[in-house]
């Protein structure tokens, strides 16, 4: 279980981007986080897996454990290879310039063992696309591949916890949507997911719970039926909710019915 | 009441004293500037040796008939600007009738004090440049009456290795040469001379190649020399203790295996052969001083009586630097030890000469030196040279027997530049 | 034709002792973005290291090399901890003006620790000086080329045949990427410069033992500017055919055009073929193609 405990992080020592958050997930589930650009989204997962420090930025409060242990101002790679916490950041994080096999081979650095090969052929096993493709650099791939063999890659290092940051940003409907077959998918293989999204519909159909991030706090959370049954998420998440057009004044999102945690 | 009176008394005869002082006696002084760092490295012997030789001077050795020298020093980092300010700087402070010689080093600085020295300041000016151009036959003592050279020109020191390539040579037809030279104001003096004097005495200059100091190989230049089939090859302009050298005399050694490689001043001496080690061995050069300084440095001859002198000035004087020798801050070579000593005693020499005429003024000096006929101290054998041409004009020829041996597993040179002729003075010899 | 020959082989020769010096910008350059400037008095010290076990220590040769490839790392990566790391995830070009102002930095204490004359340094390889009648290729020389050409192909097989290799190729290629998949990017770093560092001892010490080692020597890594640029920056085949190119360069400008009276041209030979060569292909013979996506 990893808790986040009212956590700010602040980048370049001004500039306050998460101010007071707290949240829990339970292993096993899909939380999925949605909230608009800027919200923290992004900040939340680099603090979680350690890699605030590589962007200037710094936790001046609250803790973040896992199991009650405290992973705070640990190394990227020593929490991944502790707690099994794996992040994939967004935007296809794949190496451009080494081929999809070496893609995976330099995923597998951190736990190089003789079983390797025989994982990687698993992950050609989940994504069939790849294994035709494995002598080709990434970087020439189209990016619903690069995105699966983002995640192909994080399996590589047998996470038991996966941060994924908007998979979806950029790939064509149908791919989202097989990619997302594949996340619950791995979800019942045991991994823990934190989903973040701007795709709130499709997350939201296969999340467990949800939480809605604004200016560097939390808004809203709940299940996510729930979620995606309320108003305010439709409205401003969701793109439905009452049929007339409200004012833009009116869309100033939660900033009258702001609720803390 | 009393007490003010006993002050006043006590500060006016103290401004009599500080003003009467030194209008009472005339005070003999004189500034010398040595590369003692910059870009050359770290000189401190030149400083080393001129110190312990004022001082000794100016006690054991009876100053200026009993006057003291108040002798000034100063390190102009091979740096020709430098030695410009300090001696304008000194010209400045101090009058003229008490501030007697300067000295310097390096040509750089002498070619912008040409005017300063000689047509304004008219100061006896000795340098330890042995620039062609100025004391050369187109420069000399008509052109630049105040410059003094502590040394044959380089073009001298070429034409005496020219002479002795065309006495030694057995082979049939006219002797090959190649000159070696760096592409530097330095390299380049004498080398108008030496041509010359090559192409009157029947010698054929085979090939002329300038090789820069900042090369890394000098397989290239010494092929051109094999393909020129040069029997003789002068290198000139170079310091015995830089990369270069070295890389010439190995690559040489394997390239031109039956040249004659020889050189000039400044490479004939003992970095060379630590640096260049075996390959040094045979060299044949030609110096301005007497050999100094042997690897390991036990082996020094001692006939000279100005080498002894300067090996036992630096055993008592500064023993720990010549205990260390190479080592960090140490006397590296006792050639800079031996000349900063050099020119103590040719200070001391030049206003002995112009107090015992009976003016000591710049102008006596002047004259002094001009008539000066003197062994150095035995520096030459007991030769003795006259300075009319303004330049010690005193050579001799040395060959290098540098062998490798076993010291403490490691392989290290020992050797020396052995004189293999009588020393020459260029003055009186028939060309 | 006999001397085009000689002048060829020559060039090629010290040409490989080029390429490995900007083989070790390269792998900087690729890892950190920054150009290491200071790569001159990286050549010194590594030398000067190595001086200390094999001439002062006595060591035997196959003891001593390896001791000051290992120390030349230990400085590289020393100075990695010191300087880069602190700027790692900021500009670059911060990095590659810090590179210019520890070049003066270590300059100093080069010359400070070990004064700057020069230094001989004959290392007693075995002779294996060729000659075929006029033609003349010096033993040292050949071992140079030999010995550059090995640890060419022994960084080569490091980087494209080890697991080691694959991180290194991935760090360089994104750090925050390299991070987030397991790959510590700091300690990568720490190694790729390391490794520079000893490749830089190793071009270092086969060019002092051509006749002395001096502060002076730094010189000479200088000529891995034009060696990069010409293969281009990013580019591991690209500096060795880049160092062929230098080397042959100024082997032919020495043979042919210095006796015209062009003095110096050697020196300046390499970068008049960088003009053309950078008006041609700005981004250098081998530069890589970057992939771009739309």
């Amino acid at each position: 279980m990893l808790s986040i405990e009212n956590l700010r992080v602040v980048y370049h020592d001004v500039i306050s981007v998460l101010n007071g958050i707290s949240v829990t997930v339970n292993d096993g589930e899909i939380l999925i986080i949605i909230g608009a650009n800027g919200a923290g989204k992004t900040t939340l997962l680099r603090s979680v897996a350690g890699m605030i420090d590589f962007y200037d930025g710094d936790i001046i409060d609250g803790d973040i454990k896992m199991n009650d242990e405290s992973i705070k101002g640990l190394d990227a790679t020593d929490i991944m290879k502790q707690f099994g916490l794996t992040y994939v950041i967004e935007d296809r994080p794949v190496f451009w310039y080494l081929t999809i096999e070496e893609n995976l081979g330099a995923a597998s650095f951190s736990r190089w063992d003789k079983k390797v090969k025989t994982d990687m052929e698993d992950v050609y096993g989940l994504f069939p696309v790849l294994g035709k493709l494995k002598h080709r650099k990434a970087g020439y791939a189209s990016g619903g591949e690069q995105q699966m063999l983002a995640i192909g890659m994080a399996l590589m290092t047998k996470p038991r916890m996966l941060l994924l940051d908007e998979p979806s940003l950029g790939l064509a409907p149908i791919i989202t949507e097989e990619l997302f077959s594949i996340i619950s998918q791995l979800n019942q293989t045991g991994i823990t997911i934190i989903l973040v999204e701007q795709n709130a519909h499709a997350a939201l159909d296969i999340g467990t719970r949800g939480y809605v991030m604004e200016t560097g706090r939390i808004v809203l959370d709940g299940n996510a039926r729930e979620l995606l049954e309320n108003e305010d998420v439709r409205e401003f998440y969701l793109g439905s909710g009452k049929k007339e057009r409200k004012s833009y004044r009116d869309a100033k999102r939660y900033k009258r019915r702001k609720r803390w945690l | 009441m009393k007490q003010r009176a006993f002050f006043v008394l006590a500060f006016t005869l103290s401004l009599i004293l500080l003003f009467i002082g030194p209008l009472s006696a005339k005070e003999i002084k004189t500034l010398s500037q040595f590369p003692m760092s910059g870009p050359v490295g770290s000189l401190p012997e030149f400083g080393w040796g001129f110190i312990d030789g004022m001082n000794w001077v100016n006690n054991e050795g009876g100053g200026v008939n009993g006057k003291k020298i108040k002798w000034f020093l100063e390190d102009m980092r091979y740096s020709p600007k430098v030695e410009i300010a300090n001696f304008n700087k000194y010209c400045a402070e101090h009058s003229p009738d008490e501030f007697l010689i300067a000295t310097g080093y390096i040509t750089g600085g002498l070619k912008p004090l040409i005017d300063k020295v000689n047509k304004e300041q008219k100061i006896p000016w000795l340098d330890g440049s042995y620039s062609a151009e100025i004391f050369g036959p187109d420069g000399g003592p008509i052109k630049y009456p105040y410059y003094y050279s502590l040394g044959a020109t380089y073009g001298d020191q070429l034409k005496i290795l020219l002479k002795w390539i065309k006495e030694n040579y057995k082979g049939k037809g006219d002797p090959k040469v190649g000159l070696v030279y760096s592409p530097t104001a330095w390299g380049r003096d004498g080398l108008a001379e030496a041509r010359a004097y090559a192409k009157k005495k029947g010698i054929n200059i085979v090939a002329e190649i300038e090789y820069p100091y900042s090369a890394t190989s000098a397989t290239d230049e010494c092929m051109q020399l094999r393909k020129a089939k040069a029997q003789y090859v002068i290198y000139h302009g170079y310091s015995g203790a830089s990369g270069c050298t070295a890389i010439f005399f190995k690559t040489a050694k394997k390239i031109l295996k039956r040249a004659q490689l020889m050189g000039t001043h400044y490479t004939t001496g003992r970095m060379p052969i630590l640096v260049a080690q075996d390959a040094y061995d045979g060299y044949v050069g030609v110096a301005t001083r007497p050999f100094c300084d042997a690897v390991p440095r036990a082996k020094t001859p001692m006939d000279n009586k100005m080498v002894k002198m300067a090996h036992d000035f630096a055993k008592k004087y500064r023993p720990e630097e010549y205990k260390k020798g190479l080592r960090g801050g140490g006397i590296k070579d006792m050639f800079l030890y031996m000349d900063g000593m050099t020119y103590a005693f040719l200070l001391q020499k030049a206003l002995i000469e112009a107090d015992n005429a009976g003016d000591l003024s710049r102008e006596g000096v002047k004259k002094a030196l001009d008539n000066l006929v003197w062994d150095f101290n035995g520096m030459f054998g007991g030769k003795t040279f006259s300075y009319k041409s303004h330049t010690i004009p005193m050579l001799q020829i040395f060959k290098a027997q540098v062998k490798l041996v076993d010291y403490k597993g490691k392989k290290v040179p020992m050797g020396a530049v052995v004189p293999i002729t009588d020393w020459i003075n260029v003055d009186e010899v028939k060309w | 034709m006999v001397d085009f020959i000689q002048a060829l082989g020559s060039g090629i020769l010290v040409g490989l002792v080029y390429a490995l010096l900007g083989l070790s910008i390269v792998i900087i350059y690729r890892a950190s973005e920054a150009f290491n400037f200071a790569i001159g008095e990286f050549l010194v010290i590594g030398s000067f290291l190595f001086y200390i076990f094999f001439f002062d220590l006595g060591l035997p040769l196959l003891i001593a090399l390896p001791l000051g490839l290992v120390a030349a790392g230990l400085v590289g990566a020393l100075v990695e901890r010191l300087t880069i790391k602190p700027l790692l995830g900021r500009s670059p070009l911060s990095m590659t003006i810090i590179t210019l102002g520890l070049g003066f930095f270590l300059r100093a204490c080069v010359q400070l620790i070990f004064g700057s004359h020069s230094y001989s340094f004959f290392l007693e390889l075995p002779d294996i000086t060729q000659e075929y009648g006029d033609l003349l290729f010096l033993s040292d020389p050949i071992w140079a080329g030999m010995l550059s050409l090995c640890t060419f192909g022994l960084i080569i097989f490091l980087l494209f045949r080890t697991r080691w290799g694959l991180a290194i190729r991935a760090t360089s290629e994104n750090q925050a990427k390299a991070m987030a998949f397991g790959i510590d990017a700091r300690f990568i770093l720490l190694i790729v410069w390391a490794i520079s560092a000893a490749c830089i001892a190793i071009a270092g010490i086969m060019i002092s033992n051509f006749g002395a080692l001096s502060s002076m020597s730094a010189i000479v890594g200088l000529r891995a500017i034009p060696v990069v640029l010409i293969g281009g920056m990013d580019s591991i085949g690209g500096a060795l055919i880049g160092g062929i190119i230098v080397g042959v360069c100024e082997s032919l400008a020495g043979a042919y055009i210095e006796p015209l009276g062009l003095i110096g041209f050697k020196d300046v030979a390499p970068y008049l073929l960088l003009l053309i060569v950078l008006l041609i292909r700005p981004y250098g013979l081998f530069g890589e193609v970057r992939i771009e996506r739309v």
